[in-house]
């Protein structure tokens, strides 16, 4: 596309959902702008891919887990395109007993549970409900852009906290206060005791992270990834893959007049007298914009793009070591028909299946990986998409997208060795649960931490572009210095994952950014 | 010794067998034959590790011990180091009157090079750095992100692309932290290069009669290299004396032959060699605070509010807001118009005879703390570096001492007023003229 003007209100970097959000926003509000990124193709992880002829899939993220519903609103994507295949998909922690529990409170699932304890039934519905009580204190800091880091602002959101903390009872609150610096592993078995209960809410907190379910501080990231996912109305498959979801934000953002290019990676950010005044693309075209915001990692943006001549050296520093080496693969299959998981109820195959028999096995798991290794016992999050969407795959044919946990950056050995190794302990695993998994498999692309950060310019692997840990979150994320979306370069702001609030896919640091920098803008 | 002990118990209790005892007896014949035949035994030992040593001595050390009349040492930065070489009144007569002979090479040294070098170096430290040209040298500050002091040092330009900073305390890691994303490389030298400061009004005409050719015309802050008996000398018109002074930046194995020179040819001036005593009391009277002990690097003060601006050290001059990016330059514009939360002054205690104190009082109470005490033979005072709150700064205050004066077994206390001077207290003419005064040996 030829771009008439090489002038606009805002430029934003890298066409992630995050990237894309930011400019429809700014788009809406009636900015011009123009949106640049570096590979061919938009959306970042959220791809739809043919692995095999005929067979398309989600290839990097599978689920819409933490899209609030004003965003899908206000950018009017069901106008564009959006179309859901499933709501609200339930989540089914598999059983090798076949007794699979469904995490619900309905009677008939809560039945299930009670088979393999009736306290830990009862306690399931109390366990949910004072989780998402706790994360119904988060929830005002995760939706909204955080409290300028001003002692007065700090105090005062705290306080706020503590107030409707103690609402909830003083009971509560001490319990909370307990709780919330402790290892989910440590509550769970406080609460619970079926081994496979505790095994697979805890893989719910720890999908992505580095940490293993002992880790002080992971009680907070339980609390934390509730209160997104609570920000939003539950996970959901998209109707044609994530890729579809990108389409849908790409044409929202088109229809508010933002410029959209691929292929058209930023060299650098130009500064000028400490503020922000465009960017220089690879190819050497530059574009004139006083905001500029980018989504793409916290590093690559300042570092790369602004360089470490325009920042103070501890910033510089603290961006230099943001942690953020992946921990998972991801196994993508071509079947020929649907696998028989048995005890599986027919309507429960499109569910989200997680594979974590116990809080020892992802222990074990996590030992390994702190390894540069990976266990035989792997934890795993399963979706088989195409049972809700069944043109992703030939008729009577499926696709299945498997998350696998605690797998190394670097295999102790190099990956040349392991990765036929990893794929047989994949399927291995599968086939305790689904016997016919082997016979179905008719094609397959495993993606390694290093491939997923080469496919979708995810450094290290990882999905956050920095650990979602208690010291990079809220005003600590990605640094003291740039929480809030605002840089020390004036007119320079950060609307990726790496910022608050962080990863799942919700879009909000795209909006929030976008609010930030017309907040600004317009004082100006 | 206990250890020869224990192996002759050793050797006592097992049964000795004369034969085998013999030949194991050196046999250097065989082991000539086996350095033939195994060119490994010649290899030299493995390097010492880094900080395998906590005590450390100059390559002057030897030369300097000689010098000693008192056997008084301490240590600075790790370094084995003279207190008082004769007397300090001796010392200090020389330096005011003559010249002043000190091994300074424990001065930490870092050499910085690179293609992104002069880059490098404009975002460390907070002056301007675009006048500083190839052999000149200016004293630089250096801030972290929140605008508080890190260090201050002198800084030389030895190349398009090379630099040496030198500095009371070392700052590698700093340093290193700065130089991510540059193409820069940053070396700790002070091991490998030995200074040698000589001070004094006499100090140009020593260095004139040691062969130093147009020494005089060298002006102050910059350098050249010169030749000394064929070896090469990197002379700088440099020190902390308040006075005319030079240092020389030699080899470490040449550094010995230049000291003995220097004192062949110093000696006749009434030159005389000084300890860390005498640097520090021209340093108090020249009004130069030490880094570690007048005030405290930012990263150092486990409370931040006891690190220091550069506005609060008296940097004012080493620092340009106007200019291109550097670290903590944002900081330091938010609190450029904020009063100050303290001030390091020097300051004037008028007693004839050297004090012991800590705290500047007013009227209220303690106003401050004083980090560096010397009694200036020249002006009969009593001199202080000391940090003062800013609250007790108001032009009016009348400040004093209370000092404790110990007479053999009598102690008594005596109260002794205090001023801020501004400026050095004592400021030479002598260190400002081009070309230096030379005065011919009678």
């Amino acid at each position: 596309m030829r771009i008439p003007d090489s002038s606009f209100d805002a430029i934003v970097i890298g066409g992630g959902h995050n990237g894309l959000v930011a400019a429809a926003y700014l788009g809406k509000a009636g900015r011009r702008v123009l949106l640049l990124e570096a590979s061919p193709r938009l959306g970042g992880a959220l791809a739809t891919d043919e692995i095999s002829p005929d067979y398309r899939i989600s290839t990097g993220a599978h689920l819409l887990d933490a899209m609030p519903r004003q965003i899908e609103k206000d950018l009017k994507l069901a106008k564009h395109g959006l179309r859901y295949a499933a709501r609200r998909v339930p989540t089914i922690a598999l059983d090798r007993d076949k007794q699979h529990i469904v995490f619900s409170t309905r009677r008939s699932d809560l039945e299930i549970l009670r088979r393999h304890s009736a306290a830990d039934a009862e306690a399931y519905v109390v366990h949910l409900a004072r989780m998402k009580a706790y994360a119904a204190l988060l929830t005002p800091l995760i939706t909204e852009a955080l409290p300028s880091a001003g002692m007065e602002q700090l105090r005062a959101t705290l306080r706020k906290l503590v107030w409707s903390a103690e609402l909830m009872g003083s009971a509560s609150l001490e319990s909370f206060m307990r709780q919330l610096p402790g290892s989910i592993g440590d509550l769970l078995d406080d609460v619970f005791e079926t081994p496979l209960l505790k095994g697979a809410l805890a893989l719910d907190t720890l999908l992505g992270s580095r940490e293993g379910p002992y880790a002080a501080g992971t009680t907070l990231s339980a609390v934390y990834r509730g209160g997104l996912r609570d920000a939003s109305t539950g996970p959901r498959m998209i109707e044609g893959g994530l890729g579809a979801f990108i389409d849908a934000l790409a044409a929202a953002a088109a229809s508010f007049g933002v410029i959209i290019r691929t292929s058209a990676a930023v060299k650098r950010i130009l500064i000028e007298e400490g503020a922000a005044k465009g960017i220089e693309t690879e190819q050497g075209e530059i574009f004139e914009a006083p905001l500029v915001l980018s989504s793409a990692h916290p590093r690559a943006t300042m570092l790369g793009m602004v360089g470490p001549r325009h920042l103070d050296a501890g910033l510089t520093k603290r961006l230099f070591h943001i942690a953020d080496s992946g921990s998972t693969a991801k196994l993508n299959l071509a079947l020929d028909g649907l696998p028989t998981i048995q005890g599986l109820a027919p309507v429960d195959y499109g569910a989200r299946l997680l594979v974590a028999p116990s809080l020892q096995s992802l222990d074990e798991a996590f030992a390994r990986f702190k390894h540069d290794d990976f266990s035989s016992d792997l934890a795993m999050e399963i979706t088989i998409p195409s049972v809700n969407d069944a043109p992703l795959a030939p008729p009577g044919q499926h696709v299945m997208s498997i998350v696998v946990q605690y797998v190394p950056y670097e295999a102790a050995g190099g990956w040349e060795e392991n990765r036929d190794r990893l794929i047989d302990r994949i399927v291995e695993t599968l086939s305790i649960y689904a016997p016919d998994i082997k016979q179905r498999i008719v094609a397959g692309e495993l993606m390694l931490p290093p491939d997923i950060e080469r496919k979708f310019g995810l450094p290290g692997g990882n999905w956050y572009h920095g650990d979602m840990e208690l010291d990079q979150l809220l005003m600590f994320r990605p640094a003291p210095e740039l929480a809030r979306y605002r840089t020390p370069l004036k007119g320079l702001y950060l609307c990726g994952t790496g910022s608050h609030p962080g990863g799942g896919i919700s879009g909000l640091p795209g909006q929030l950014a976008a609010r930030a920098a017309m907040k600004d803008r317009g004082r100006a | 010794m206990s250890d020869d002990t224990d192996i002759l118990l050793l050797t006592d209790e097992l049964p000795l067998e004369p034969a085998t005892a013999n030949s194991q007896r050196i046999d250097l014949a065989a082991q000539d034959e086996a350095a033939r035949a195994d060119p490994l035994l010649f290899e030299r030992a493995a390097e010492e590790p880094p900080f395998a040593r906590a005590v450390l001595t100059t390559p002057l050390h030897l030369n300097v011990a000689t010098e000693s009349r008192t056997n008084l040492w301490t240590q600075w930065n790790g370094y084995t180091t003279p207190h008082i070489l004769t007397n300090l009144e001796d010392e200090y007569r020389a330096l005011r009157h003559a010249a002043a002979l000190s091994d300074v090479s424990p001065l930490i040294k870092y050499r910085i090079t690179g293609l992104d070098a002069a880059a490098y170096l404009t975002r460390l430290v907070t002056g301007n750095l675009v006048s500083l040209s190839v052999n000149e040298s200016t004293p630089v500050a250096f801030c972290e992100d929140r605008g508080l002091v890190v260090g201050d040092g002198l800084l030389f330009r030895l190349g398009e692309n090379e630099y040496r900073l030198v500095t009371e305390t070392p700052h590698l890691s700093w340093l290193l932290d700065s130089a991510i994303g540059m193409r820069v490389r940053v070396e700790d030298v002070t091991s490998t290069l030995a200074v040698i400061s000589l001070q004094g009004p006499l100090s140009c005409s020593i260095l004139h009669e040691a062969g130093l050719a147009a020494i005089q015309t060298l002006r102050p802050y910059a350098g050249h290299w010169f030749d000394v008996l064929g070896m090469p000398v990197y002379v700088s018109r440099t020190g902390n004396s308040g006075d005319l002074g030079y240092e020389l930046w030699i080899d470490p194995e040449d550094a010995p032959s230049l000291w003995i020179k220097l004192i062949e040819i110093g000696s006749p001036f009434g030159m005389s060699a000084g300890g860390f005593a005498l640097r520090e009391l021209a340093r108090v009277e020249a009004g130069l605070p030490r880094a570690g002990v007048d005030y405290l690097g930012a990263f150092a003060a486990v409370d931040p509010a006891h690190a220091s601006t550069p506005f609060e050290l008296g940097f004012a001059s080493l620092v340009d807001l106007d200019r291109e990016h550097f670290t903590g330059r944002g900081a330091l514009r938010a609190v450029r118009s904020v009063p100050p939360r303290h001030i390091l002054a020097s300051m004037a205690i008028d007693w004839h005879e050297s004090l012991q104190f800590a705290a500047i009082r007013d009227a209220r109470g303690v106003a401050g703390i004083a980090t560096s005490l010397a009694f200036s033979p020249s002006l009969g005072l009593n001199l202080a570096l000391a940090t003062l709150k800013s609250s007790a700064i108001n032009g009016e205050t009348a400040f004093y001492v209370e000092a404790e004066v110990k007479r053999e077994l009598d102690l008594s206390l005596r109260k002794a007023p205090a001023r801020i001077i501004a400026g050095p207290a004592l400021a030479l003419p002598a260190r400002h003229l081009v070309p230096a005064p030379i005065i011919q040996r009678r």
